[in-house]
């Protein structure tokens, strides 16, 4: 392998590399803006460029392939001249409308017009004028002033999706980026220019005006949209609604953003994962307990309804889940179900359209594959109404979908005539949730802590990224209750952690996985036994 | 003096087959193709001809960079994308001795063992396209191109392709990409076009003129071509391109070294106004460092104007008198290049129309005593920082304007005028 010393530091890369990615492994980001690890090499953005030992001019980093023996200074004065007149450059004919752009906070121009600029300007023409607010696309806005003509919006729709909606026009300095007549920006991963684009110039239609970015809170989560389960960052508000007279904190999901991780979903999510959150929002939640459904009781009132009627039910009692339900609440149902003596438990199949090259998944169950791990194949929604059918459940355990209220159960009357009780446990108004005889506030997707398996039997981390709405608790929290009120011993769970040690115990393919070794990227199944 | 490159434009009818054969023309390339490729590729190295289209790389050692083997396809193109302003020599070659042309592609093609020669023609040259369409034809139909040529069983394509008026196509990769169908870009070097050019194909590219000494070095041998001219490094025939301030601007040939004023005041007629001395000259081409008239006693080749800071470009000299706004003439040399610039590269794109605008506002009567130096430092800014030599070619002839001509900016900014205009209209 190829050494070579980068600011008097000895590192030794793979032949091949660049001197940019040889940088990173020093921990020494070399400033760019055209450069993106998943998108081939444009090299326009001149941002990189650093000084090689013996090369007459300086080199650009990202194409610049080590050799051994190479010595590169990318912090010396002749390359922060370049660097700052390179910035000088970019603003030159830049709008400068950071207080109305939705990218400042996170915007490469700002944070390297900071880091490497000179502060001032020596331009004192007049700034080149073009389009501003094209739309573009369903999801997709363009300021064609902002723009850098990084290229790496065009790179993505030719490489990626390889659809080549978006491209350049004209020429020189009155160079602009956009689409041809009739053919908008919709790929159906469109959301990703915004992600990469480096400065303000595409911004997601959703996301536009919104918020500041400064005011979200991000955590890392997955995307329970598909079977994929893409690793993504959910950025929840916490500014305060000044228009309000309470001043309470706007604690919604703003936007989801993708995460990389090579193994799942590289760099990219598509635009219906990315836009998945809105179903958070498009129907009423259930905020507190019911008994029956629309009469609001104390949550201890209605728990106790619950597990009176279970208990009486019992040996006739089934349980019908969403296959976005995670695998802490499925094995929490699943235990509660033994003990009652029952074993009529399904799982709602959510399949729609077909999988795509990229990263659609047709399953639209984030964790089918954890249920059929914890239930067994059979584990089926029709297993569940054919034993209605035939009489055999007496009181039916409807969990809902934590994400989409139009994947709620909804059980047709002459299905819903042969059970006494219906005791719904989810977090919106929405199927047997109007009908039920108990209904259980429950945690939305983005509102517990929890693991989901993927197509490919990854288990991976969905997260709290803030507090559930009302009295909505977790999954597994409710099972607790419930047993608890039944006087049905259940282990004392006091946190997904701890149910996820059950899981280990009780699941082949949770066994010797733990939250940690799950980690940020998810494991492998079978990772965590091996020696 | 022999006139070697242009001896046949004069003929009648001297782009047709016939006379072209009538003056030996095509035995270059029969006495070629009974050659080992290798020893034709040696031999144009030891002549030591110089690529005519500006940058002056040595043909033979362009031609060492391709693979000698390997089951590739590989070409040639023949860059006829004559852009630099200043220049229109190769139209001459183009439109007067389209075989002459011809014929060196054939051999330089048969040379690197290229499959198809592809030429390459800037939009506005409809009358050369045509021109060459016709010479195309007449190559095919006598069994000079095509199939098995004159029966030696080498295969070689001709291919005009015509451009749509980008001066950035004439830069060698952006060419490349323009033939293949896309946006005229120039790319990322390395790699280099003998490794991966045409279609990701190893190619060699060359200028019309370069091309056009071939068939010589072929029939006469580089002995005899290293007497023309100022050997080891300046050899051969050359054109020169002379226009403005002249009384017979045109293209003339000569060895090369030809002194510039004997260019200037012989061939060239002397200055077109004898009260209008000469002021400055611009040797070779819009884009390379200009010269005060005090600097004018220089020979045009290769090392002896880049001893004085200059280039030889394309040889497009430039002759301009007493009358000329020197801040007028970069800002009109600069208008060009910011209206040329690809904008695929930050400098070239930001940096050509940051200074065309300060020279018009230094024209119009508002420069400020900065604009001097900021100009400079703009110019090193883009130079050496930018894809393709288009940046270069921006920044050098600014600097050089600024630096030859300082006075004559700062009087533009000191009397908020442009002092040239004035002092005629007062005359």
């Amino acid at each position: 392998m190829p050494k070579l010393t980068i600011d008097g530091r000895e590192v030794e890369v793979e032949a091949g590399k660049t001197i940019l990615q040889a940088a990173l492994t020093l921990g020494r980001e070399i400033p760019h803006y055209c450069y993106h690890p998943g998108l081939s090499i444009a090299g326009n953005c001149r941002m990189c460029l650093v000084e090689v030992e013996k090369a007459p001019k300086l080199l650009i980093a990202c194409d610049t392939r080590v050799q051994d023996g190479m010595v590169v200074n990318t912090d010396n004065q002749r390359v922060r001249d370049a660097r700052a007149s390179m910035m000088e450059f970019f603003l030159i004919n830049h709008p400068l409308d950071c207080p109305i752009c939705d990218q400042a906070g996170e915007c490469r121009l700002q944070e390297y017009a900071t880091e490497h600029g000179r502060g001032t300007s020596r331009f004192v023409e007049v700034k080149n004028i073009s389009e501003k607010a094209v739309d573009i696309g369903p999801h997709v806005m363009l300021d064609q002033e902002r723009c850098i003509q990084c290229s790496r919006c065009i790179r993505f729709c030719e490489e990626v999706t390889g659809t080549g909606e978006l491209n350049f026009f004209r020429r020189g300095q009155r160079t602009v980026i956009g689409v041809f007549p009739e053919r908008p920006l919709d790929n159906g991963y469109s959301g990703n220019v915004v992600d990469i684009c480096p400065v303000g110039a595409l911004t997601l239609k959703e996301f536009r005006f919104q918020t500041r970015v400064w005011y979200l809170d991000n955590t890392p989560s997955i995307c329970a949209g598909c079977a994929r389960g893409c690793n993504i960052i959910v950025s929840v508000g916490t500014q305060r609604e000044l228009m309000g007279t309470q001043g309470q904190l706007d604690e919604s999901v703003k936007r989801l953003v993708p995460r990389f991780n090579e193994e799942v979903n590289g760099h990219w999510m598509c635009d219906e994962g990315r836009l998945s959150y809105q179903r958070l929002y498009s129907a009423p939640r259930i905020e507190r307990a019911q008994h029956p459904a629309g009469t609001v009781v104390p949550w201890a009132d209605a728990v106790s309804a619950a597990a009176s009627a279970l208990k009486s039910a019992a040996g006739k009692v089934a349980v019908l889940l969403s296959s976005r339900t995670t695998s802490e609440d499925m094995l929490a149902w699943r235990m509660l179900l033994e003990k009652l003596g029952g074993d009529t438990i399904g799982v709602r199949a959510n399949h729609r359209g077909d999988d795509d090259d990229l990263l659609i998944r047709a399953d639209k169950g984030a964790n089918s594959r954890g249920a059929a791990w914890i239930f067994g194949e059979g584990a089926t929604e029709d297993a569940v109404l054919d034993a209605l059918l035939l009489g055999r459940v007496e009181a039916l355990v409807v969990v809902g979908d934590p994400l989409d209220p139009v994947d709620t159960a909804n059980l047709e009357a002459r299905v819903r005539e042969k059970i006494a009780n219906v005791i719904h446990v989810g977090p919106f108004v929405a199927g047997t949730a109007e009908s039920a005889a108990v209904v259980l506030p429950a945690a939305a997707w983005s509102e517990q802590d929890g693991t989901m398996a993927n197509f490919e039997g990854r288990i991976q981390r969905v997260r709290r990224c803030h507090l559930p709405q009302g009295e909505g608790r977790p999954g597994w929290r409710v099972v607790r209750d419930l047993a608890e009120a039944a006087g049905i011993e259940m282990p004392p769970w006091t946190s997904y952690v701890e149910v996820l040690d059950s899981l280990a115990e009780q699941v082949e393919e949770y066994r010797g996985l733990d939250a940690e070794s799950i980690g940020l990227l998810g494991a492998k199944v079978g990772a965590g036994t091996a020696t | 003096m022999e006139r070697i490159l242009t001896r046949n434009i004069h003929k009648d009818d001297s782009q047709s087959v016939s006379v072209y054969e009538a003056g030996g023309g095509y035995q270059s390339l029969r006495k070629a193709l009974k050659m080992d490729p290798d020893n034709i590729q040696e031999e144009v190295k030891r002549s030591g001809l110089r690529g005519r289209g500006g940058a002056g790389f040595p043909m033979g050692v362009k031609f060492s960079f391709m693979p000698k083997d390997g089951d590739k396809p590989m070409y040639l193109i023949c860059n006829a994308d004559e852009s630099e302003p200043g220049t229109f020599k190769d139209r001459v070659i183009i439109e007067k001795d389209p075989h002459l042309m011809l014929e060196g592609c054939l051999i330089s093609s048969f040379a690197i063992r290229a499959r198809a020669c592809f030429i390459y023609i800037r939009g506005e040259y409809v009358h050369g396209a045509r021109v060459l369409e016709k010479a195309i034809q007449e190559a095919y139909d006598k069994g000079y191109a095509g199939k098995n040529i004159l029966g030696s069983g080498y295969d070689c394509e001709l291919v005009l392709h015509r451009g749509a008026g980008a001066y950035i196509c004439g830069e060698e990769t952006s060419l490349m990409t323009s033939l293949e169908g896309n946006r005229g870009y120039p790319r990322l070097k390395p790699p280099f076009p003998a490794q991966a050019g045409l279609w990701g194909r190893p190619t060699t590219i060359n200028n019309v003129e370069t091309l056009a000494n071939v068939p010589f070095i072929i029939d006469r041998g580089a002995d005899w071509y290293l007497t023309l001219g100022k050997p080891p490094n300046n050899t051969g025939p050359k054109l020169y391109c002379l226009s403005g301030h002249v009384k017979r601007p045109g293209v003339y040939e000569a060895p090369m070294g030809l002194p510039l004023k004997e260019l200037i005041y012989d061939l060239g007629g002397g200055m077109l106004h004898d009260d209008r001395p000469l002021k400055a000259v611009i040797p070779g081409g819009s884009s390379v460092p200009v010269l005060r008239a005090e600097q004018c006693d220089v020979d045009l080749d290769y090392d002896s104007l880049a001893a004085i800071g200059t280039m030889l470009g394309s040889a497009g000299v430039m002759v301009m008198d007493s009358s000329t706004c020197m801040v007028k003439a970069i800002e009109r040399i600069t208008r060009f290049y910011a209206h040329e610039s690809c904008g695929q590269c930050t400098p070239c794109r930001e940096g050509c129309g940051w200074l065309e605008k300060i020279l018009t506002r230094i024209e119009a009567g508002q420069g400020r005593q900065e604009d001097m130096g900021l100009l400079e430092n703009i110019a090193d800014n883009i130079q050496g920082q930018t894809i393709c030599p288009l940046g270069d070619a921006a920044a050098m002839p600014v600097r050089s304007f600024v630096q030859q001509f300082r006075s004559e900016f700062q009087e533009h900014v000191d009397s908020k005028t442009c002092t040239v205009a004035h002092a005629q209209a007062h005359d």
